[in-house]
């Protein structure tokens, strides 16, 4: 093999490994549900749906690994049986479609607000990444243990989708794995654990994506947060950038630049990777190259993982004091009424004063003083015939309402 | 347990355009300055980046007793983790009760990660902030003068939400919910130049170019009168499917008879529900700059007009402060005609000739009696 052709390919296994992590939310279906007599409301008998921002952050996801390669995995939170519907429909799609999906589920982990959900969230990305770590240890382990025992680990990682086909593969397409070539003799065991280790330090390059908002209340908050929780984990900063319309990973797939929107101004933002991007509703992925395409798909996993993977606090390994409604800094407190109902004037139906009264007498009784406009509503019906017969009282009209809209 | 008892004062985050305090800076100085003379606290505005000495001053003439500022020329152009990282080192040497931000934007790409990081709470969305007290039923414990952040919460109701052991209390305001006070030149207030210590540091990320968007073509908080549509608009009265064109270019003549007629700047709006649907028909007339409520503008005009509209609470945050409401739906129990301070149960292809010939010939118009 010739030294360019060689090293072009160690660049090109070694890169084309991204984890891509797609944060989704699922939220209630229908926007006008009305509260009960408490003001609780009943979520679990609620319909819950993807939280319809996060669609670009799926499309952003499938964006990079069509033009980089990797593997796509969706994580969530919430109940299981509620979100597990969710990911599962975004297998089918063959497009826009997610390769892995994750769900932490755990009773300690409700209630949260956005600063323990960030929490928990991040812990779960670190593990999410560290799971594809452990997998590529757990084949450095085996390198020296027989050609048996190596094929037998590889392809039983393979099968869990925790293998690029760079490091092994059964696909007949991709006989330049690193297990194959170490099985055949190609390559020999130091030089595939150089190889390997370098992986481990690229898997560290991961790509978190999220929605702008969810439809259900929350303003945005819980992306950036999850940058500042990764950041806390790994102890390095892992920066972010919100709104984002555009991007484009760089060539040596170690950066990447995105074009933001910040009110009235538009931002270009170089990122080096690992980061996390919040996608604005306005992004539409370009369209790759096929033949990039065709080169990078030799180098992503197995495929779709059929079932949801399910974590709970434990599995995680996230602090439980910081998790839930336990962990949450702010406390919802009684729910309110939206405001006291108006003074209502109905055209064609309410009864209104049409001049000003200082008071009308009646039975010895004043009533009174009255404004234009007021409502008449409420006095005795011989008053009422007495103001109507006169004239000071009748019906609200079109014009009266144009009158009071624009006075 | 934490002691808090020497974090003090209400800070707000105060942003400049084009030279001058932005009008949500001046929305959350009111905010501010409403829970700070609660509190009997100072109210302390905050603003990061090139100021000039007027601008500031501005900060006090709409409410801020003091202001600290902080230009390092690290902070032009903006960029997220400096800020970050200067607002951290800010908040964590001074101590304040509660710091506000805008929720735009910059709010929403800075305030998050602060709140982060000092451990703390964030509450977003809000739309109204009071000063009041909180029962914790299970630690059977009393907390006063706290940051009462009043928010629609999970697109139902309004809750109250409090941070009740974590300092500073941290919120964003919603734009559109606080009415700038009335300028005060008068008003006394000291300034203080703010050095960051944290030095240069290194950054896993670089501005590149930053660029002027055009001014959105719509801007509906300035205007005085609007008129809104939503799905209802699909049907008439009878049940039949209609052009959704025919009810916008009512209410596109209405929106020009009124501004001929009373000389008020009156615009169109949407809901999200309308723009969501992607309509053929109404393709490039009315895009996001017209969508009323949680994810689009707040507003609180004179005037506003809901034709159509259900009023999902969502819709409803966005504009139940106008001063007038005329909804306009044939079903009686819309939530819109509950909060409407004229309901009219009406077909909406009705109403809006005879609202036009109203302002037009002084009349209802012509009954048209279909057969």
């Amino acid at each position: 093999m010739h030294f360019h052709k060689h090293y072009a390919y160690i660049m090109y296994i070694l890169k084309s490994i991204m984890l891509i992590i797609t944060l989704l939310k699922g939220v209630p279906s229908k926007t006008t549900q009305s509260a009960s007599l408490t003001g609780i409301l009943n979520r679990e008998s609620m319909e819950i749906v993807l939280n319809p921002h996060d669609l670009k952050a799926v499309e952003a996801a499938d964006y990079i690994k069509r033009r980089v390669g990797g593997k796509t995995i969706a994580l969530t939170m919430g109940p299981e049986g509620k979100l597990s519907p969710i990911v599962r429909s975004l297998y089918t799609a063959e497009v826009y479609g997610v390769d892995e999906s994750i769900i932490l589920s755990d009773r300690k982990m409700a209630g949260a607000d956005t600063l323990a959900t960030a929490y928990a969230v991040a812990n779960g990305v670190k593990t999410a990444v560290e799971r594809h770590l452990n997998a590529v240890d757990e084949i450095l382990n085996t390198v020296d243990s027989g050609k048996d025992a190596l094929l037998a680990k590889a392809d039983e990682l393979y099968k869990q989708n925790l293998l690029p086909n760079s490091i092994y593969s059964n696909l007949p397409a991709v006989k330049d794995s690193i297990v194959n070539r170490l099985v055949n003799g190609e390559l020999q065991s130091d030089a595939a654990k150089g190889l390997l280790e370098a992986i481990k330090l690229e898997l560290g390059r991961f790509i978190v994506v999220a929605g702008i908002k969810t439809t259900d209340g929350e303003t945005g908050s819980v992306g950036p947060q999850v940058a500042e929780g990764l950041s806390e984990l790994y102890g390095r900063v892992l920066p972010h950038a919100t709104y984002v319309e555009h991007f484009e990973i760089e060539a040596d797939l170690e950066h990447l630049v995105a074009d933001r929107v910040l009110g009235q101004v538009s931002q270009r933002l170089r990122m080096a990777i690992p980061c996390l991007l919040t996608i604005s509703d306005e992004y539409e992925p370009a369209l790759p190259n096929p033949l990039e395409q065709y080169l990078v798909r030799r180098n992503n996993y197995m495929g779709k993982t059929s079932a949801p993977i399910v974590w709970t606090a434990n599995d995680i390994h996230a602090d439980p004091l910081r998790l839930g409604l336990g962990g949450s800094p702010t406390i919802v407190g009684p729910g309110i009424d939206v405001g006291k109902p108006p003074v209502q004037k109905m055209v064609d139906r309410s009864l209104v004063f049409f001049t000003h009264l200082d008071k009308v007498e009646l039975d010895g009784k004043i009533y009174g003083p009255f404004d234009k406009g007021d409502l008449a509503d409420g006095l005795p019906p011989q008053l009422m015939e007495q103001l109507r017969a006169n004239g000071s009282v009748g019906q609200f009209t079109v014009q009266a309402l144009v009158e009071e809209l624009f006075a | 347990m934490s002691d808090y008892s020497d974090y003090k004062d209400v800070w707000v985050y105060l942003q400049v355009e084009d030279g001058s305090l932005s009008r949500e800076s001046l929305e959350v100085l009111a905010a501010g300055r409403k829970v700070a003379d609660k509190l009997n606290q100072k109210l302390i505005g905050v603003v990061l980046g090139p100021a000039t000495k007027e601008t500031l001053k501005q900060a006090i003439t709409y409410g801020a007793s003091k202001v600290i500022y902080c230009n390092d020329e690290s902070l032009t152009p903006y960029f997220n983790l400096r800020y970050i990282d200067v607002l951290t080192e800010l908040t964590t040497k001074r101590k304040p009760y509660a710091f506000i931000f805008v929720e735009n934007e910059l709010g929403r790409d800075i305030a998050p990660r602060v709140a982060y990081r000092l451990n703390t709470g964030l509450a977003t969305g809000t739309i109204e902030l009071d000063i009041g007290e909180f029962f914790n039923a299970l630690e059977k414990k009393k907390y006063e003068n706290l940051l009462v952040q009043i928010r629609p919460d999970f697109g139902t109701r309004i809750a109250k939400i409090f941070t009740p052991s974590r300092r500073p209390q941290m919120a964003t305001i919603r734009p559109g919910n606080f009415i700038p006070l009335e300028p005060d030149t008068k008003r006394r207030g000291s300034y203080e130049e703010y050095k960051y210590e944290g030095g240069q540091g290194s950054y896993p990320a670089v501005v590149q170019d930053m660029k002027e968007l055009p001014k959105p073509k719509v801007d509906l908080r300035e205007a005085k009168v609007i008129i809104s549509l939503g799905l209802g608009i699909l049907k008439d009265g009878k049940g039949n499917a209609r052009n959704p064109r025919e009810a916008y270019d009512f209410a596109v003549k209405l929106k020009e008879v009124i501004q001929a007629k009373y000389n008020l700047k009156a615009e169109l709006g949407a809901t999200r529900a309308l723009l969501y649907a992607n309509l053929k028909e109404l393709e490039g007339l009315l895009t996001h700059d017209n969508q009323v409520g949680q994810t689009g503008v707040t507003v609180a005009p004179d005037v506003y007009f809901a034709i159509g509209i259900s009023g999902s609470i969502q819709h409803r945050v966005g504009m139940q402060k106008s001063k007038k409401i005329v909804a306009v739906n044939t079903d009686p129990g819309a939530p819109m005609l509950k909060i409407a301070h004229y309901p009219i149960v009406e077909d909406l292809y009705d109403f809006m000739p005879k609202m036009i010939s109203m302002l037009t010939e002084g009349n209802e118009g012509r009954k048209i009696v279909a057969t």
